[in-house]
């Protein structure tokens, strides 16, 4: 009688500390969550942690300081609580993303969520004391509940880095986890539904919990691509604010990825297709080609192809961002794919604004690179405008030829066009032609000249994509690319702007 | 395969998070930015009031002799150096400009008063000869005027803050009942059909300049009342609408609704019929420094005849001609010129003080006072949800004007801007008002700009590194009921080898009506000799 009794209070109490435990890694994760979550959003991420969990820790002690005024139905409270913990730390990730457009209640409700979990994970703990404390002595009691708690946070922190943000992200990780609260509140119902006279509302309440904990693990994905600028897909292995843009670089395998305001750049794996396909069909073309011009392209990669011309006697590069630069001439393994080319003496690097400084530049160059970010805004779309290819004409030589990255022509067919159509407005003759990437899709150039190209018959060692015969077929458009317009693009009209972000909105839907 | 599916939105948020840290950055307490209250001529302005200037030093003669080196001065200037260099230009200030000054400090140009100017007529032909030498055309297409890309105003061109949120353009629609919509439409179609009304005389009703404007009596009716009365009259009644042709009317002319007149209200709707081969007739033409660029292309030619700090206070018939009696504050003397004719380019409160014989000249014009605000701010500003920062941003329902962004006609991106806040001084007691706006300290000011602000902008205050405050005394002429035929008169008026060139003497101040008036005046002089 006495062993099963003892037996059975021991069963009791192992699952309580199972729910200490995981109360202990759920809450932690969580802060986590709204940690990385606020150093991604708000940057420097010192701070960002460091408030983020001080002020859990001291809403911990309100909340340990409100279970006094809890006096009765103890365990019905402990699991209502957990169910709590569980819906506002698995939903937390998912409403900061979706919210945080709400620039002004952001950091409140950033700093809301973590006063509300901490404050609930803070009334678990005092709770279960009361609950276990006449069935433990005091000092077992103190030594076991505080391991457990200290345990879990551990596990949590080890976890949390190494498989949680890499495998799951963000938002999934927190839904998991607020599953996990739920399920094993629901467990410490089941198990003592005889001490509960609620325990059928508890189940339900907890199996709507779940159901919408679990909808929200499976929906993560469309909500990523909803809101979220942030979660990349692969493990981040570099990351700067920069006063221009977010940095981002992500490395899987060999794969490693620029991230520029959360838009892939390149991915080493096929951006030789893109570059090789940028490059070679303007450059070869040219008889003898001595000055080159990059604007936009800061990682190197279309110098680095440049740079395969014995020709060429002078580079310059003008990109914006010394942060970019900066990276792509110091960091190994970025180095490696640029094959050095931001240390070539031929090259000098100019970091301004491409607008400002074309507009004062005096030179004349044989062949102009533009590798800008697609016009996704209006202070990208004045790159985009017929002043800005005016001016290219004026610094483009008599025999050269300039080539121009321009979206897709897939999936932003009008914009492509309206390109096209400001080039040849500025007088250029234009040659539209598109490759094939599989990171980014089918992607578009023109490349514009002063008298008609005719297609080179050789091309650099060792190309691997760009050839005499796969040249002839990138300028020829299926007719799903193809599209006719009189529009362009001026810096009065913006023309491009609003016809890009229609038809990558529709493309998204 | 995540490509760059999401990208614009992400740009949005990457915007959001740079603000975000903007703010974070910015929860320092101690808020201190420099500050500074001036105007125009301030010290040489109120010795002309009384009159101190010592006896003559020195004496010169010329045949012409400007006064004032406005807008319509230097329209005169450029206009008489085609024909003769002996000629000099008189201006109280330190550099010409007048109402089109500008400043600038290490962020930016900056327009001080006057900053845009529409699409051109067709039916001017000297201002579009101008235009194109100072390259703001710069070609044809099917007869039609290309216009220089840099100097349009860049797309996105406005937005009003209204129902908590930037709308798009600054008629009032978002958030606005259909009814409200409905009659703001049906106003716009009434001025349309001014807008391509001919008068009896085969002139077009509503013209820039003014003077070539029909006479047509159906239509000079419209100056017997105010646009409050004709809006009544009309049955417009919607409060967004009246807001709107309010701010209309004190965006242009600094005046209510109850003070302008009908027909005035109504030629900055129907007036504007320019044509471009790149730009639709209700864009602008603008320059971060505002229209002091046009000034600095306007005395390109003409900079050796300019006298400035030159103060004139007497202009006096002789037996030949005149002599123009000015204060040079460079020398510290006073200076007589004997000259054979005068142009006058200085506005009628000037002209009746400085004239011996004054009187001819206008007593019943009114000026409203302004007050124009440069801020320079660092970093973006903390925004509310719409559309983005445009060159001309206005806030519903304010008393003020908003402001225009120095910054949005520069092609580089840069983290700090300047802006530029217009506010007129509005009521129907001109003189009273005209004091206690020129007593206003500077705290006053500085209250009234950000209280204005802070609604679109909750934290401008922190992020703000400079503030000028600006006040104009007789800022814009107010073209009130009846106001057209004493523009008529003004304009008409003949004396003796004096000729008037302010925009003032139309009734209606606008760069046009200044550049119309300077070289009309300038080519009757060239014409009596
Ligand atoms: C705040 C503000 C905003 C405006 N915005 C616009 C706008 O966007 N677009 C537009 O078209 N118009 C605008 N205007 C109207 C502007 O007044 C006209 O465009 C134009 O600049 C008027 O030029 P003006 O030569 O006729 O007169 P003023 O500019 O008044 O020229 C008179 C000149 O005479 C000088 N002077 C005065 N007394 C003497 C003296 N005794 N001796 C010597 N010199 C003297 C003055 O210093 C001044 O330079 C604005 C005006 C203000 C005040």
């Amino acid at each position: 009688m006495k062993d099963s009794s003892s037996s059975e209070s021991n069963k009791f109490q192992w699952l309580l500390l199972l729910s200490v435990f995981v109360v202990a890694t759920c809450g932690l994760i969580y802060e986590l969550v709204a940690g990385t979550l606020a150093s991604y959003l708000l940057g420097d991420s010192v701070t960002q942690f460091s408030t983020i969990i001080g002020t859990y820790l001291f809403a911990m002690g309100i909340g340990s300081y409100l279970s006094r005024y809890f006096k009765n139905n103890l365990l019905y409270w402990f699991v209502s609580i957990e169910l709590l913990v569980g819906m506002v730390g698995g939903f937390s990730a998912g409403f900061l993303f979706i919210l945080f457009e709400q620039i002004v209640y952001f950091r409140l409700l950033l700093y809301s969520l973590v006063v509300i979990t901490g404050t609930l994970v803070g009334l678990e703990l005092p709770l279960l004391m009361r609950i276990l404390k006449d069935k433990l002595e005091f000092t077992e009691l103190v030594s076991r509940l505080f391991t457990f708690d200290y345990i879990g946070a551990l596990f949590a922190s080890l976890l949390f880095p190494l498989i949680l943000i890499p495998q799951l992200g963000l938002l999934r990780t927190s839904f998991f986890f607020g599953a996990l609260n739920v399920l094993v509140a629901w467990l410490v119902a089941y198990r003592f539904k005889a001490q509960l006279n609620s325990f059928a509302k508890l189940q339900w309440s907890a199996f709507v919990c779940l159901a919408l904990l679990v909808s929200g693990f499976i929906l993560a994905d469309k909500l990523t691509t909803l809101s979220e600028s942030l979660t990349y897909p692969d493990p981040v292995v570099y990351t700067k604010s920069s006063p221009y843009q977010r940095i981002v670089l992500t490395k899987k395998g060999d794969d490693f990825r620029l991230f520029l305001n959360g838009n892939l750049q390149f991915s080493s794996a096929d951006e030789y297709r893109y570059h090789e396909a940028l490059v070679h069909p303007g450059l070869a073309a040219l008889k003898n080609p001595k000055k080159i011009l990059v604007l936009g392209g800061g990682d190197g990669l279309a110098v680095r192809e440049i740079l395969k011309y014995q020709t060429i006697e002078k580079i310059t590069l003008v990109d914006l961002d010394p942060a970019v630069t900066e990276l792509f001439r110091s960091n190994q393994s970025l180095k490696h794919i640029n094959n050095n080319a931001l240390a070539s003496p031929k090259l000098s690097i100019v970091n301004q604004d491409a607008f400002v400084w074309i507009r004062s530049c005096a030179e004349q160059f044989d062949f102009i690179v533009i590798d800008f970010p697609d016009p996704s805004n209006f202070a990208l779309g004045k790159l985009y405008t017929l002043a800005f290819y005016n001016q290219i004409n004026k610094i483009l030589s008599p025999d050269g030829a300039v080539v121009i990255q321009s979206t897709s022509p897939f999936v932003a067919r009008k914009s492509f066009w309206i390109i096209n159509e400001t080039v040849s407005k500025s007088g250029l003759l234009t040659k539209p032609y598109h490759c094939y990437v599989p990171s980014f899709g089918e992607w578009g150039f023109i490349l514009a000249s002063k008298h008609e190209l005719t297609q080179s018959n050789s091309y650099p060692q060792g190309l691997k994509f760009i050839s005499k015969n796969s040249v002839e077929e990138l300028f020829s458009f299926p007719p799903d690319m193809m599209e006719k317009t009189s529009l362009y693009n001026t810096l009065n009209n913006q023309v491009l702007v609003n016809t890009f972000e229609k038809e990558w909105a529709a493309y998204i839907k | 395969m995540i490509s760059r599916r999401d990208f614009f939105k992400k740009t949005i948020h990457a915007s959001i998070a740079s603000t975000l840290m903007g703010s974070l950055h910015s929860c320092t307490p101690s808020i201190s930015y420099t500050q500074t209250l001036s105007g125009p001529n301030a010290t040489l302005g109120h010795r002309l009031r009384s009159m101190d200037f010592g006896s003559i030093q020195k004496k010169i003669e010329t045949e012409i002799v400007i006064i004032g080196g406005g807008v319509a001065g230097l329209s005169a200037a450029r206009f008489l150096k085609k024909n003769t260099d002996n000629f000099l230009l008189l201006e109280i200030g330190e550099e010409t400009g007048g109402n089109a000054l500008g400043g600038s400090n290490s962020i930016s140009s900056y327009p001080l008063g006057a900053h845009y100017l529409p699409i051109p007529n067709q039916n001017d032909p000297e201002l579009i000869n101008f235009l194109e030498e100072a390259n703001v055309i710069t070609g044809y297409e099917n007869n039609t005027p290309v216009l220089n890309e840099y100097y349009l105003c860049f797309d996105p061109k406005e937005r009003l803050f209204i129902n908590n949120y930037w709308q798009e353009g600054l008629v009032p629609h978002e958030g606005v009942p259909l009814k409200d919509r409905d009659e703001i439409r049906r106003f716009h179609e009434e001025m349309n059909i001014y807008k391509n009304y001919i008068g009896i005389d085969g002139k077009e009703a509503f013209c820039i300049p003014v003077a070539r404007s029909s006479k047509d009596e159906a239509i000079l009716k419209l100056d017997t009342i105010t646009i409050d009365q004709y809006l009544s009259d009309k049955g417009f009644t919607s409060p967004y609408l009246r807001w709107y042709v309010g701010y209309c009317c004190a965006d242009d002319y600094g005046t209510t609704l109850k003070e302008t007149s009908a027909w005035a209200c109504i030629h900055y709707f129907a007036s504007r019929k320019g044509k471009a081969a790149n730009a639709s007739s209700d864009q602008i033409l603008t320059w971060p420094e505002g229209n002091h660029w046009l000034i600095k292309q306007l005395r390109k030619t003409v900079i050796p005849n300019i006298r400035h700090q030159s103060v004139v206070f007497a202009v006096n018939k002789k037996t030949n001609g005149f002599s123009v009696l000015y204060f040079d504050a460079v020398n510290n003397m006073s200076v007589e010129i004997t000259t054979k004719k005068v142009i006058m380019a200085t506005p009628e409160y000037i002209n009746k003080r400085i004239l011996e014989d004054s009187s001819n000249i206008s007593t019943n014009l009114d000026y409203s006072p302004w007050m124009v605000s440069n801020l320079t701010v660092n970093g973006s500003l903390t925004e509310k949800r719409g559309e983005t920062l445009c060159w001309d941003n206005v806030v519903y329902g304010s008393q003020s004007l908003g402001y225009v962004n120095a910054a949005h006609q520069q092609l580089g991106a840069s983290d700090k801007k300047v802006i530029t806040f217009y506010h007129p001084v509005l009521g129907s007691d001109t003189a009273a008002i005209r004091k206690r706006t020129q007593s206003r300290s500077i705290d006053f000011w500085k209250t009234t700009v950000l209280n204005d602000l802070k609604k679109p902008h909750p934290t401008i205050e922190e992020e703000l590194e400079e503030m000028n405050i600006w006040i104009w005394g007789h800022g814009i002429v107010k073209p009130k009921p009846g106001f057209l035929s004493h523009s008529t008169i003004n304009l008409e008026r003949k004396m003796n080898n004096i000729f008037f060139a302010n925009s003032d003497i139309s009734g209606i101040s606008i760069f046009e009506e200044a550049f119309y008036n300077g070289y009309q005046a300038a080519q009757q002089c060239i014409k009596s000799f």
